[in-house]
């Protein structure tokens, strides 16, 4: 499979692949690679996490203490290292949706500016 | 804990590279499904993986923070500098054994001082803490305070938490079989909790012990004595031993490192001051209750946040009261507090001033190491500006490069410093034949590489490696891209190295510092070896004996050295025989040195009329050829029952009478009675050789009984085995009496050369070690220059010039440098041999000799180190060397 058109790919902004990573992770503990397809699926092939910057940020995410690493089975019974949500990584998860959803606000409050009188 | 670190460091890298092996085959997987061809798969996984070690890099560094990615980095040059200097084995050696003579020869210096400097007492919890307690004559001599002071202060004290007294003695120690010399103390009830000192079996002597004069015959033995004699007895406790024949029972072994309270010195028995009038060998004395019997060294602990100066003035008012209680005429300070340095007793007073100068030395030897290597490193340097000019057009900054240079310097370094440990164990051998087993006291100083130590080499190396690696390096870096890259990387450009030739002469500078440094300690030991103590110690035989501890009482043991010196005397190989208390020029002074009047003599406000006295038998100055300047010697008649009399130096009898004659007849007083001075007799060098004339007497054996006394006698001839026959004289006599020590009394005086002794080894050892670096630096410098020019002699052989030419032309070079070398120093030795005046004897700070001595050695050792490679200069086959540079 050859990588996407380049017009349908985006480039993440700077900041929210943690954000989206807790979110995956939200929904059952997963290791990296199924992270990575997770996201790809859920936003409909737009987004294609960088494996360089998927691990770095899995890494700094545990050093942190927003998640937790341990070596499990998947369904197909492969060895495998999981990534679970701590409760410290939930409250985070919280506040980076709040400001996400702040700087949607504020940046389509710059592009579309008072709707009502458009 | 660092090690674990790394070791979590490697298991979480395995970790990582199988967690991306999974997602790589997961991947793979979900391809394969796809209905790919699995060796497709994969390469399309990895494509779209991108780069694995970059993303190995940035995960890791998220580990650690940058500490981590740091240590990394700097363990990877610890790895690269080892590689390379792997690769120049011979180089790496040359550096780290020179490193290590110049951080060896410090670390001796270092131990040397700490030894003196920070831990002054073995054993005693923060020893420099303590406070001495002396008092003060007239004349501004210092003595010890008597007993009743003591106890006074001991009481009184407000800023003292605990004020203890020690007397250090000799003592003769009765074993089954024979007897054994050695040095203990008189010590207080509270002596070892003041210093904190424990027993490590039994217990210490404790105020309970310090209650009835003469009712606690008790005694603790220091770790030394128990493990040398006693085999380190486990049952030691509880069994008696013969203290100066007097039976005390061991109570204690002390803590393994403590050796008593006195710098420098080894004492073994610890017996309560109650005990002094039974066990002291000093006899008689009311040592307790007595004012003007001054035998208590005292130190006190300050209470925390007294100052010096707050327990000056605290001991000061004390002082003023017992002034104003109990006059003593003699004492015009009764006690005064002074810091633990600034005592005069203990060995620090003898030895301080020569650690000083060792270290000056070893640290000027270090400068001369660190030039001889940056030397090394800069003709290094020279060879790897290719690697350095590649590194930084690769975009290496200069800082990453230092790093990795420094880590090659500290890689030479440290294996540097660890060999240098080595050399004070080294040199202890060396340190011990110059002292004579004569010596009078058990010197010990702990010489023992401990953490301090090793510390002190760490710093040593990372400074040396500052020193000589990153400072030429630094210079090495600071390259002109373009020009390495036209002149084709190697340094052709640049035929004369202004800078290695300053560090070689800087080097022979301070090689020839100090070479001039050792010559001057070498010519004061000569000077002291040869200088006139106005006595001849030439075959004469000395042996200690002590009738006291075989067991004689007062008339035994004066018909004993009587019948003894008779027996002697009529031998046909002796020519003289007599006794003494205390030897001559054995460094210290012995005995006490008691305040004396004299008739008719006024004493001046601040006149110090305290003199050293030696108790002797009649032929004293026959056999030690003094000279009688006027009256006459003792005789036996000076007996109790005749007329108190004294024999007196010259200097004295001039400072007192004007002239010797004139002394005759006049008297003076010790103690109680007057005695008459019937003899002047020359003046001798009484404890050290560079001791200025001072008065001294001399008292008659038969009228001053002592048990213990030094028998001196003088062969007829040099051939005459006169110890074996002294010896076979007083086992004649008495078979059962110990000789406590025979020798020869140039063997006993050698230790008041010990100090030049010391010193002149030392340094000899630095002077050699800084001039064959200097050595080597001149031939480095002239081979290199030969190497450089090798195309420029190919040229001169080949229009003609003969081999002798170019011979001529490098040893000119190395002799210049030479001459520079030596005209620098000698302006620096100059200034710096001023510093060493009062270490030395006999010879002036510029003595020419030793200037000239120096100076032609350095030009002559410059003239041979440039000759070997001149000469390898001059076999250039100048066709090879045309063609091939």
């Amino acid at each position: 499979m050859e990588s996407p058109a380049p017009a349908s790919r985006l480039v993440l902004l700077q900041g929210t692949l943690d954000m989206l990573i807790l979110q995956t992770l939200q929904w059952g503990p997963q290791h990296g690679y199924a992270i990575t397809q997770m996201i790809r699926a859920r936003s409909s092939e737009a987004l294609q996490v960088e494996t360089g910057s998927l691990y770095p940020a899995l890494h700094r995410l545990e050093r942190q203490g927003w998640v937790k690493a341990d070596w499990g089975q998947t369904d197909t019974n492969q060895q495998a290292k999981f990534y679970r949500l701590t409760a410290a990584g939930k409250k985070q998860l919280a506040r980076e949706r709040d400001r996400w959803s702040q700087l949607v606000a504020a940046i389509s409050g710059v592009l579309d500016p008072d709707p009502a009188k458009g | 804990m660092r090690w674990n670190f790394f070791k979590s460091t490697r298991r979480r890298e395995e970790d990582l590279r199988r967690e991306i092996a999974t997602h790589l085959a997961f991947a793979a997987q979900d391809r394969v499904a796809d209905g790919q061809d699995p060796e497709a798969a994969r390469r399309a996984v990895l494509k779209e993986f991108g780069n694995v070690t970059l993303t190995l890099e940035s995960t890791r560094r998220t580990w650690g923070g940058m500490w981590v990615d740091y240590a990394g980095a700097l363990l990877g040059d610890l790895r690269y500098a080892v590689r390379l200097l792997l690769r120049s084995p011979g180089y790496s050696v040359i550096v780290i054994a020179v490193l290590a003579l110049g951080i060896g020869t410090n670390l001796i210096a270092f131990a040397l001082f700490k030894a003196l400097a920070l831990t002054p007492l073995p054993g005693v919890a923060d020893a420099p803490a303590l406070h001495f307690v002396y008092s003060r004559s007239r004349g501004g001599g210092l003595s010890s305070l008597s007993y009743p002071d003591y106890r006074y202060l001991r009481d009184e004290h407000p800023g003292y938490s605990a004020v203890a007294g020690a007397s250090m003695q000799p003592f003769t120690l009765g074993l089954r079989e024979r007897q054994l010399r050695l040095v203990g103390e008189f010590v207080t009830g509270n002596y070892f909790a003041t210093l904190g000192v424990g027993a490590q079996r039994g217990r210490t002597i404790l105020p309970s012990d310090d209650i009835n004069p003469g009712g606690h015959p008790v005694v603790v033995i220091s770790d030394g004595l128990w493990r040398r004699e006693f085999a380190g007895d486990p049952d030691i406790i509880g069994k008696p031993i013969r203290l100066n024949s007097f039976l005390l029972t061991i109570v204690g072994v002390a803590d393994e490192d403590f050796r008593g309270a006195v710098v420098g010195i080894q004492n073994d028995v610890f017996v309560p001051v109650t005990m002094l009038s039974q066990v002291s060998q000093f006899g008689g004395g009311n040592w307790l209750d007595d004012r003007h019997n001054s035998w208590v060294q005292t130190f006190a602990r300050p209470r925390a946040g007294v100052t010096l100066a707050r327990a000056r003035a605290q001991t000061e008012v004390l002082a003023a009261r017992l002034a104003a209680e109990y006059p003593i005429e003699e004492k015009t300070i009764r006690a005064f507090s002074m810091p633990f340095w600034e005592s005069p007793y203990g060995a620090q007073t003898y030895v301080l001033p020569t650690t000083v100068l060792i270290s000056a030395m070893s640290a000027l030897l270090l400068l001369v190491v660190c030039i001889n290597v940056a030397g090394l490193v800069l003709v290094r340097g020279m060879s790897r500006r290719g690697e350095m000019a590649a590194r930084l057009a690769l975009g290496a900054s200069r800082p990453r490069i230092l790093r990795l240079l420094l880590m090659e310097h500290l890689t030479l370094a440290l294996p540097g410093a660890c060999v240098g440990l080595v050399l004070p164990r080294l040199l202890e051998p060396i340190m011990a034949s110059a002292q004579p087993d004569a010596a009078p006291l058990p010197l010990y100083f702990n010489f023992g590489p401990d953490g301090l130590v090793v510390a002190f080499a760490a710093a040593l190396a990372l400074v040396s490696a500052l020193l000589s690696g990153l400072w030429p390096s630094l210079k090495g870096t600071r390259i002109d891209l373009a020009s390495v890259i036209k002149d084709g990387l190697l340094p052709h450009s640049g035929r004369k190295s202004p800078m290695r030739t300053a560090l070689v002469v800087c080097q022979i500078a301070m090689s020839f510092v100090l070479l001039v440094g050792t010559s001057l300690t070498v010519r004061s030991l000569e000077g002291a070896r040869r200088a006139d103590p106005g006595f001849d110690a030439a075959h004469v035989g000395s042996i200690v004996l002590d009738v006291k501890a075989g067991g004689y009482d007062e008339p035994g043991g004066r018909r004993f050295y009587r019948q003894l010196l008779d027996d002697l005397r009529a031998d046909p190989g002796i020519e003289a025989a007599s006794l003494a208390s205390t030897l001559p020029l054995t460094l210290v002074d012995y005995g006490s040195n008691p305040e004396f009047a004299i008739e008719g003599h006024t004493r001046g406000p601040n006149e110090e009329t305290h003199f050293f006295y030696n108790v002797i038998a009649p032929d004293y100055f026959r056999t030690l050829r003094i000279g009688v300047v006027a009256g006459r010697d003792f005789t036996r008649d000076d007996d109790p029952a005749a007329e108190p009399v004294a024999i007196v130096n010259e200097t004295m009898a001039r400072r007192f009478w004007g002239e010797p004659a004139r002394a005759i007849g006049e008297r003076i007083r010790m103690t109680e009675e007057w005695r008459t001075v019937v003899g002047v007799v020359e003046d001798i060098k009484y404890a050290r050789i560079n001791e200025d004339p001072r008065p001294y007497v001399y008292l008659p054996f038969e009228q001053m009984y002592l048990p213990g006394m030094t028998l001196q006698v003088r062969a007829s001839s040099p051939s005459f085995p006169l110890l074996e026959h002294a010896r076979r004289h007083v086992e004649m006599l008495d078979p059962n009496l110990s000789i406590l020590e025979a020798r020869m009394l140039t063997e006993q005086t050698r230790i008041a050369f010990a100090i030049y002794d010391v010193s002149a080894r030392v340094l000899g050892v630095v002077g050699v070690v800084a001039m064959s670096l200097a050595a080597l630096g001149i031939y480095g410098l002239v081979a290199y220059s030969v190497k450089q020019r090798t195309h420029e002699i190919g040229v001169r052989l080949a229009v003609g010039a003969r081999r002798s030419d170019i011979v001529q032309l490098f040893m000119s070079m190395g002799v210049r440098l030479g001459v520079v070398g030596a005209a620098i120093g000698a302006g620096l030795a100059v200034v710096v041999t001023r510093f060493m005046a009062s270490l030395l004897f006999g010879v002036s700070t510029t003595d020419p000799v030793s200037f000239v001595l120096v100076a032609g050695g350095v030009v002559s050792i410059a003239l041979v180190a440039s000759l070997v490679p001149a000469w390898f200069g001059a076999r250039t086959d100048p066709l090879a060397a045309l063609r091939h540079t």
